[in-house]
């Protein structure tokens, strides 16, 4: 049947073009992801550029105009974590002192507001304000008073994206707070966002781990400082043929009410061997495993 | 002449709106898809071809707003405007009803192909997560898309 923009010929050469152009989309599909990286990078910073700005002014506007109280409380709770940090830095400083060792850097964190992003592809992401210009790096963490967010991805100079816990890529060295039983925190899809949840998988069989139970990272697997807490247990989610169970976790942080951040610094030396369970006053026993790099680092 | 460029400039409008709502404001999907009704507004007055030149180019755009799969929603929105540029072929009709049923359809089979091209793993959940959600999503956005029409040809309609 012939369209009404004209037949044959026309209606061919328009097939061919429509055909270069589906390949194309392939193309672009199934390019590795070093060659999509600058692709997307170029878009970002030119045709989505307004659409960024715009969501930056957004979210200072939404920072000033959010209720007093809540700001006060997370920044009151943020100062905490900061505070915190102090006492260790001092331990460490007279540590360093001791042995003689150079000063190292102080911050660990810096501070930012988050965005969340949702569109479809980009749900459980986010950007957070700040960028390589501010010490970050990707595979940074990203953290609240509550807990762990996520984890960056991509860093620019001012403004970086990343995944939050709910993500289907977002894995997580952890470990129950008495230190009894290690393993790896995935997410879980809700059918609702609201039932989001995390899942505890690959802890021994013969460990039983009761309700309640505060689930924090490991600092296992390089990517995330030890001790900021992650969920609590919510009871077993299944025994996989008695070699290990995998359990329910009820998330630390809510994403919805998260609104400002801290952002592991790349140049803070030493970060991801910091234990942090201190700050939010979680017991967390001393590892039994010495991480590779704490070798190199005490050889410094 | 004049109409031509008050509906593309009616397709640029919701593509431009989708961003500041979806992004900008930060409302996700408690604001509708407007992105792909606007393709599938373009594409019933586009050759096949040029349709799904749009739908690369706008998939590119939201492709380019996340971390994960590149190049999925480009590959979506180029069936999508190709389709919808051929649908012209296959029904004829432009009330608001019919808009309706076919911006419906057309969000609904994008978010199903998008879903699988992303790389959703096949399981039981799969179901509802291309069945329900998805056609409370489609029909939301038809309204919005019917909507803009409406408004469109009212608008339009005094330069005849």
């Amino acid at each position: 049947m012939a369209g009404p923009y004209g037949a044959g010929r026309e209606n061919r050469r328009d097939l061919w073009v429509s055909g270069f152009i589906l390949a194309g989309a392939i193309t672009l599909y199934a390019l590795p992801t070093r060659y999509q990286t600058p692709l997307r990078d170029f878009v970002r910073s030119t045709v989505l550029r307004p659409v960024f700005a715009f969501q930056g002014d957004i979210a200072r506007e939404r920072g000033e105009r959010a209720a007093l109280g809540d700001v006060r409380a997370q920044r009151d709770s943020l100062f905490a974590v900061s505070a915190a940090q102090w006492g260790l830095a001092q331990e460490n400083r007279d540590l360093r002192g001791l042995l003689g060792l150079r000063e190292r850097t102080p911050a660990d964190f810096v501070a930012a507001e988050l965005i969340p992003m949702a569109d479809l592809g980009v749900e459980s992401t986010f950007l957070v304000t700040v960028g390589s210009a501010d010490g970050v790096a990707p595979g940074a963490a990203v953290i609240s008073p509550s807990g762990l967010v996520g984890v960056l991805r991509d860093v620019a100079e001012r403004r970086s994206q990343g995944i939050d816990w709910s993500h289907p890529e977002f894995r997580a060295g952890a470990m129950t707070s008495d230190g009894d039983s290690y393993g790896i925190v995935e997410a879980r899809r809700g059918r609702f966002r609201e039932e989001d949840a995390l899942a505890l998988v690959g802890t021994p069989f013969h460990n039983d781990i009761p309700a309640g139970t505060r689930v924090v990272t490991s600092g296992r697997g390089g990517v995330f400082p030890r001790g900021i807490p992650l969920g609590l247990v919510e009871g077993i989610e299944e025994a996989d043929t008695g070699w290990r169970k995998t359990y329910l976790v009820r998330p630390a942080v809510r994403m919805q009410a998260v609104v400002h951040v801290l952002v592991t610094r790349s140049d803070a030396e030493g970060a991801l061997l910091r234990d942090y369970s201190a700050i939010w006053a979680v017991p967390a026993p001393p590892d039994t495993v010495t991480p590779p790099d704490s070798a190199q680092a005490g050889s410094r | 002449m004049t109409r031509r460029w008050g509906y593309a400039a009616m397709v640029a409008l919701l593509v431009g709106v989708h961003f500041v709502l979806r992004i900008s404001l930060g409302l996700g999907e408690s604001a509708p898809d407007l992105l792909t009704v606007a393709l599938l507004l373009a594409a019933r007055r586009l050759r096949p071809s040029v349709g799904a030149a749009l739908g690369l180019v706008l998939g590119v755009l939201r492709d380019s707003l996340g971390v994960g799969s590149f190049g999925a929603d480009a590959l979506a929105m180029t069936v999508i405007g190709w389709l919808g540029g051929r649908s012209r072929d296959w029904f004829e009709g432009g009330t608001p009803p019919f808009i309706g049923v076919y911006l419906t359809l057309g969000v609904w089979a994008h978010h199903i192909l998008r879903t699988i091209l992303g790389g959703v793993p096949v399981d039981s959940s799969i179901i509802g997560a291309l069945v329900i959600g998805p056609i409370v999503g489609a029909l939301y956005a038809a309204a919005a898309g019917v909507a803009a029409f409406l408004a469109y040809t009212s608008f339009a309609a005094p330069s005849r």
